[in-house]
């Protein structure tokens, strides 16, 4: 029996163990100065032994070709574009003439395999020939193809770019319901989506905490304002009020505080909250308006939206020399800022004569450019844990709904949230709830 | 004499109440067969007016209810703002100093100030924003007379538009401040 198991265990390594060392074959850089994309080509799934591919080795194959959709490094190739059309007899390395394929430039071609509730996957590198992806999945139901399909591509995004935020991580957004509203998770293709809080109100402003396991988030009603915060392992929310009039834009910071704009001393200001959720000395205090912090992984530097200067702007504040510096100098009216992981991009909502756009801003070598092109208006911008994409609300196509572009402007997705209003997403590392 | 004279009085007194009590009333005691039984009343009458029905007084709640409705019609008028402002015009500091002088008028009521943002700009800085318009009315009916603990602020930002279309028509409607009855 042991030795049984020992044998499976080496044919499983002699068959996908080859990928650690493609993958140092082909890498794709995401943040480089211009972006390079690799041709992909998915294959028509297969079944064992010369037989039909079974339904849901098919319908793997959609999902991932959908989720390649979502990945602007990766173009998804035809068959057509392939001299004499399929070019494989299986699922294997040996089964694949990659001439054809080296000859209509696909860099990449995967393969699709099934039988019963089995899938394999596999992903080749065309001119290597070599392995960068092999995955076996068993006991997959119809209801489970998605979540392979994605885990799938998360294995493939990482080999590619030693990213995978994008798939490993939750959408929280608000949602219009019974006319008020109400935050909702999904992953980041929409997949799992979830209601999460049943307070009444309007629920605006969700921000994750850096493990994913608390939601920070204002509820406003007749009652007022309030802090909101929603615990993933309990699935349960809280409201507490505070002095003054606002409990705005709270936002968690790499070490679990709350960053909250309050007016405690008649005008909104950012506070800190310790863990008693008590109010410290404001950060960046002015007489106007301040709002919507963003921090960077370190939690040093933080961006906000601040009306010191007459109009709305960008401002960062380093936390650890006090020093305030203006970040927005085009345009009159700048809002809700979201700072990258890195601290070195700002994205914001400019408010322009065809309606608001996104804009990034570079703050290493000051350039900013726009992306994000409409129609309708698009705001609260918002970056994934990695850095490279970017998710906000867009009236484009009619309602307000939730797209996903990069750091690059990359054409926006569309991100499925169900019918009615979705606006005000925020990216968190844990992975969607089942 | 004088008991004499006492009784005499009383007699009188009793001769004359008798009297009285023989003239406001008849009562036929015997009645032919057939004829209508009639009760005859000298009570006053006003010809002029139908009679009123008996009139109840209001309970304490009613007149509140009352109250509250008259006092929520009088406050009923928003006021308006420009774009990313919260200045008070001539125009708003008018109806600002006739909403002081309902408040004076019922001072049992307290007040909630609504401050709402038109759709453009993003929801946190409208949530200020409107903070801030809800504010500067509260600030300007303190500096009448109305104490600030008769006034809480809710800002709505732009999340509950007065009138949902586009357009700069739909915009001016929805920067406003409401004033709403609190208890």
């Amino acid at each position: 029996m042991k030795l049984k198991i020992w044998i499976l265990t080496l044919m499983l390594v002699l068959a996908f163990g080859e990928s650690v060392h493609a993958a140092e074959t082909l890498s794709v850089d995401i943040f480089g100065p211009g972006q390079t994309r690799v041709n992909i080509l998915v294959l028509p799934a297969r079944g064992t032994n010369g037989q039909a591919a079974t339904t849901l080795a098919r319908s793997f194959g959609e999902y991932v070709s959908g989720d390649i959709g979502f990945l602007p490094f990766l173009r998804l190739a035809y068959l057509t574009e392939v001299l004499g059309g399929d070019p494989s007899k299986g699922v294997k390395s040996g089964d694949i003439d990659f001439k054809p394929l080296q000859l209509s430039r696909i860099d990449l071609v995967m393969t699709i395999g099934g039988s019963g509730q089995d899938i394999e996957a596999r992903v080749y590198e065309t001119f290597t020939r070599k392995l960068l992806v092999g995955k076996a999945y068993s006991q997959v139901d119809q209801g489970g193809v998605p979540h392979v399909a994605d885990r799938f591509c998360a294995q493939l995004m990482r080999v590619l770019t030693g990213k995978s935020g994008f798939f490993d991580s939750t959408l929280a957004f608000s949602k219009k319901v019974n006319g008020g509203k109400e935050l909702f998770t999904a992953s980041a293709l929409g997949r799992g989506l979830q209601q999460v809080t049943h307070d009444g109100g309007f629920n605006v402003s969700p921000s994750w905490s850096k493990d994913g396991g608390k939601l920070a988030y204002t509820n406003i009603s007749d009652l007022g304002h309030r802090l909101g915060i929603w615990d993933r392992s309990s699935r349960v929310s809280r409201l507490r009020r505070f002095p003054g009039n606002i409990a705005i834009s709270p936002t968690f910071t790499p070490d679990g505080q709350i960053a909250i704009s309050l007016s405690l001393n008649g005008h909104p200001d950012i506070y800190l909250l310790n863990s008693d959720f008590k109010a410290s000395q404001p950060l960046a205090p002015s007489w106007a308006i301040s709002v919507s912090p963003s921090f960077d992984l370190s939690g040093r530097k933080m961006v906000f939206c601040s009306g010191r200067l007459g109009g709305p702007q960008i401002f960062i504040l380093n936390r650890d020399t006090g020093v305030v510096d203006r970040v927005t100098y085009d345009g009159t009216y700048n809002t809700r800022p979201s700072l990258s992981p890195d601290g070195r991009f700002v994205v914001f909502a400019r408010m322009t004569d065809s309606g608001h756009r996104i804009f990034i801003r570079d703050l290493v070598v000051n350039q900013e450019r726009q992306i994000s092109f409409g129609p309708g208006s698009d705001e609260d911008p918002s970056f994934d844990p990695d850095g490279y994409f970017v998710s906000f609300a867009s009236s484009r196509g009619g309602g307000t709904k939730i797209y996903v572009t990069t750091r690059y402007g990359d054409p926006a997705r569309l991100i499925p949230t169900g019918s009615g209003d979705a606006m005000a997403p925020a990216w968190g590392v844990a992975k969607a709830l089942d | 004499m004088n008991a004499k004279r006492i009784f005499g009085l009383i007699l009188m007194l009793g001769l004359l109440v008798s009297f009285g009590a023989g003239c406001a009333k008849k009562t036929a005691d015997s009645m032919p067969a057939g004829a209508t039984k009639v009760e005859i009343s000298d009570k006053d009458t006003d010809w002029q007016k139908p009679a009123a029905p008996e009139s109840r007084s209001l309970t304490e709640d009613e007149i509140r209810a009352q109250q509250r409705e008259q006092a929520q019609r009088e406050l009923g008028n928003m006021i308006f703002f420009a774009f990313d402002s919260f200045e008070l015009t001539p125009e708003s500091r008018d109806v600002l100093t006739s909403k002081a002088d309902t408040l004076k008028k019922y001072a049992l009521f307290n007040i909630v100030i609504e401050g709402h943002c038109d759709e453009r700009g993003t929801s946190e800085y409208n949530l200020a924003l409107g903070e801030r318009r809800a504010k500067a009315s509260q600030q300007f009916l303190n500096q009448l007379g109305i104490a600030d603990s008769r006034m809480t602020i809710v800002s709505y930002g732009k999340e509950r538009p007065l009138d949902p279309g586009k357009g700069e028509s739909a915009w001016s409607k929805n920067r406003r401040d409401e004033f709403k009855i609190q208890n």
